[in-house]
């Protein structure tokens, strides 16, 4: 398999598991002829990819500088208090998984999230609660 | 060729070569971190940067081509000043802060951390190192990681992947959380590790170290109650002066042997009597299976880094590793049975020690299949420690003699610790018991030197025998496949090293391609120099079948001398 789709396919398995079990990390540790840790490793790398099940809504905050200004943390702590999980965790039934993160590329609009592939720019309070509410 | 200068000095140099290798070449010594000789470059440390003129950034010489007309600066105010910061942020990165870690550091007398600091000039720390709490990994019999000290160089990952062929160790993470781990975090002791010890030698840092059994040692040697014997292994003798600052190769048999002696030991034999003892027994496997049927090619079993490996990746293919234990474990099996019986020690008295130039020996020993029959075992680095510690001054030992009945050996055993070694050891006892004749040039030159894999034919009576020598895990790894392939070979012999035994991960520091080579020049020099080459006519040997084993491949032997393998798979 040519090194160059080596991205490309974990995002297949990614986005088919919502994660990237064990035997798929063997299968493509195989595919590339590449170290199994690599494949490992690479997961480690990139926050997109994941090697434990994550809930059916991602919810990502970003806390970079210009979102943290706009009181990132406020939003973060409505987040946490709703769902009651912290960061990197998933709710007990499965539905969500918080994550806060690295600039999303909306410095202008903070603060910032995202649902799954979706981007919520200058949100409040009562936004991200609607938000979450409407996640069924 | 290219012209260039350095600091002023006008040198010639091969195209494509770097300005660290031209540097080296000029004598101009520019210090490393991530760089290793043999690694892919990297170019993750910085401290090797230097001026090269026209340019606007301060250059990396490990990644930078020499090329035609450059003028390069090496010493001027703003690479000093550079590589004083990077270096205090890598230090600040690398747990020396509390309980005076130096002290008590693996790597205590031959840091790279430390040499770099001595050359760079450090005289001052203005950044508070950063403790990170990472837990240290233990799960390994053979090998202990402690990440805090780590400094995210590389160069175990390359090592691992790139000289041996397996890659257990990855980066996770990015920025200041990069932490070097392994696959799922599961530690050493739980992935495709084969215990060969490689990283360790990489490891610029006390990162990673030996799984130490000394104050065990220590606490038998103690023991009135204990009768202890010990049992050294060919590469150990060619190395064990190093870090008493001696030249790498030089021949230390005799103040080993004395050392030991010194440091209480109530028996010091010699693994070369059961390196001569394998080839008997190995010898008479592969005639057997050339002349009665078997699997072949037959693969030598006495690196217990290639047999995990072959275990995790080809255990297709166990049937054709001989059946053999290795020299340390028959040693083992024979000491706690011949020896002990001859004696009248009980089992639970007696401890069997061996000082091995080996990680994968540690695994090795606590294998279920090897009974406990070696208690302990100590690489070249800790014995080292052990002497030091008790004050004996190396240099200065008369030489001593190995004890009798397990402390004579051939100079075709002493050959086992340099790759192709065991192949010419077999060679010239299989030549003998097949022909019955006798061999009159000893020396199979095409299976000695360094190069990675090495072929040779080699006829024996009628028979013309096809024969491989590979070593360091990614050679073997090429051979394995062609035999896969479908290529035809009789025997080979394998190596999880660089080298063979003499540069094992057990080995003193720094272990690289020109002290290999002055050890395996000593290694030969033994053998050249003893009246007795040749495993078959060891008299204690001879002595051994008729007292107790009966024949080569008897029942007895069998019980005793032979194992069997695990599929471990990936």
């Amino acid at each position: 398999m040519e090194y160059a789709s080596f991205l490309e396919r974990m995002h297949t398995v990614q986005d088919t598991y919502g994660y990237i079990p064990e035997n798929e990390i063997d299968k493509i540790a195989k595919e590339f002829n590449i170290p199994r840790a690599k494949v490992y490793g690479t997961i480690r790398f990139y926050s997109m990819f994941y090697t434990e099940p994550t809930g059916k809504y991602i919810i990502r905050v970003c806390d970079s500088l210009s979102c943290h200004i706009n009181q990132s943390k406020e939003i973060v702590q409505i987040i946490k208090d709703y769902l009651g999980v912290e960061h990197g965790q998933t709710t007990a039934d499965k539905k969500f998984t918080l994550e806060i993160v690295e600039c999303l590329g909306y410095c202008g609009e903070g603060p910032v999230m995202m649902v799954n592939e979706h981007v919520y720019t200058r949100v409040s309070g009562n936004m991200v609660l609607d938000i979450l509410k409407n996640c069924v | 060729m290219i012209k260039l200068t350095i600091d002023g000095i006008n040198l010639e140099v091969e195209a494509g070569k770097t300005i660290l290798e031209a540097a080296s070449a000029a004598h101009i010594k520019i210090p490393t971190l991530c760089y290793e000789e043999g690694l892919t470059i990297y170019g993750g440390c910085r401290l090797c940067v230097v001026e090269v003129e026209g340019e606007r950034l301060l250059q990396p010489a490990c990644a930078t081509e020499a090329k035609e007309g450059m003028v390069v600066k090496t010493n001027t105010p703003q690479v000093r000043e550079v590589r004083k910061t990077l270096f205090e942020l890598i230090v600040a990165s690398h747990d020396i802060s509390c309980q005076l870690n130096c002290l008590t550091c693996s790597k205590n007398g031959n840091c790279e951390l430390r040499e770099a600091a001595e050359i760079i000039g450090i005289s001052e720390m203005r950044l508070l190192p950063i403790d990170k709490g990472y837990g240290e990994d233990w799960s390994s019999y053979s090998i202990v990681r402690e990440p805090n000290k780590c400094i995210t160089c590389g160069r175990c990952i390359r090592k691992c992947e790139e000289t041996q062929g397996i890659g257990i160790f990855t980066m996770a993470n990015r920025g200041p959380a990069t932490i070097v781990t392994t696959y799922g975090d599961k530690g050493m002791g739980n992935v495709e590790c084969t215990n060969c010890g490689q990283c360790i030698l990489s490891c610029p840092t006390g990162a990673l170290h030996e799984v130490y059994h000394y104050e065990k040692v220590w606490e038998v040697l103690n023991d009135p109650k204990k009768h202890v014997v010990v049992q050294t292994a060919p590469a150990v003798r060619v190395a064990i002066s190093e870090p008493f600052g001696g030249d790498p190769g030089t021949i230390a048999t005799g103040q080993l042997v004395s050392a030991l002696r010194r440091l209480g030991f109530d028996r010091v034999f010699d693994t070369n009597f059961t390196a001569d003892l394998t080839i008997v027994e190995e010898g008479t496997e592969l005639i057997k299976r050339i002349t009665k049927g078997g699997a072949l090619p037959l693969l030598t079993s006495c690196s217990p880094g290639w047999i995990k490996f072959i275990e995790h990746f080809y255990p297709e293919l166990l049937d054709n590793v001989s059946t053999c234990k290795s020299p340390q474990q028959m040693f083992g099996a024979l000491a706690k049975s011949y020896y002990a019986e001859k004696n009248e020690i009980s089992r639970e008295d007696l401890v069997v020690v061996s000082v091995m130039p080996c990680t994968a020996k540690k695994f090795e020993a606590q294998r279920p299949e090897m009974a406990g029959d070696v208690d302990y075992v100590l690489t070249t680095r800790e014995l080292a420690q052990m002497i030091k510690t008790a004050g004996i001054d190396m240099e200065k030992l008369e030489e001593g003699e190995y004890d009798q009945l397990m402390g004579t050996s051939s100079g075709a055993a002493d050959i086992f610790g340099a790759t192709g070694g065991v192949m010419e050891a077999a060679l010239r006892t299989a030549y003998e018991l097949i022909t019955g004749q006798e061999l009159g040039m000893l020396d199979f030159k095409e299976v000695r030197g360094l190069t990675g894999i090495k072929e040779a034919e080699i006829e024996i009576g009628d028979l013309k025998v096809k024969a491989a020598v590979a070593h360091g895990l990614g050679n073997v790894r090429h051979l394995m496949e062609r035999i896969k392939a479908g290529e035809e070979f009789h025997f080979i012999e394998l190596m999880a090293c660089p080298g063979g035994c003499l540069g094992g991960g057990g080995q003193p520091s720094p272990t690289n391609q020109h002290v290999r080579e002055k050890r395996m020049k000593g290694l030969y020099n033994i053998d050249s120099l003893k009246e007795l080459r040749k495993s078959h006519q060891n008299p204690y040997i001879t002595k051994v079948y008729e007292e107790y084993l009966g024949e080569p491949g008897s029942h007895k032997a069998h019980q005793l001398l032979h194992t069997e393998y695990t599929a471990r798979g990936v």
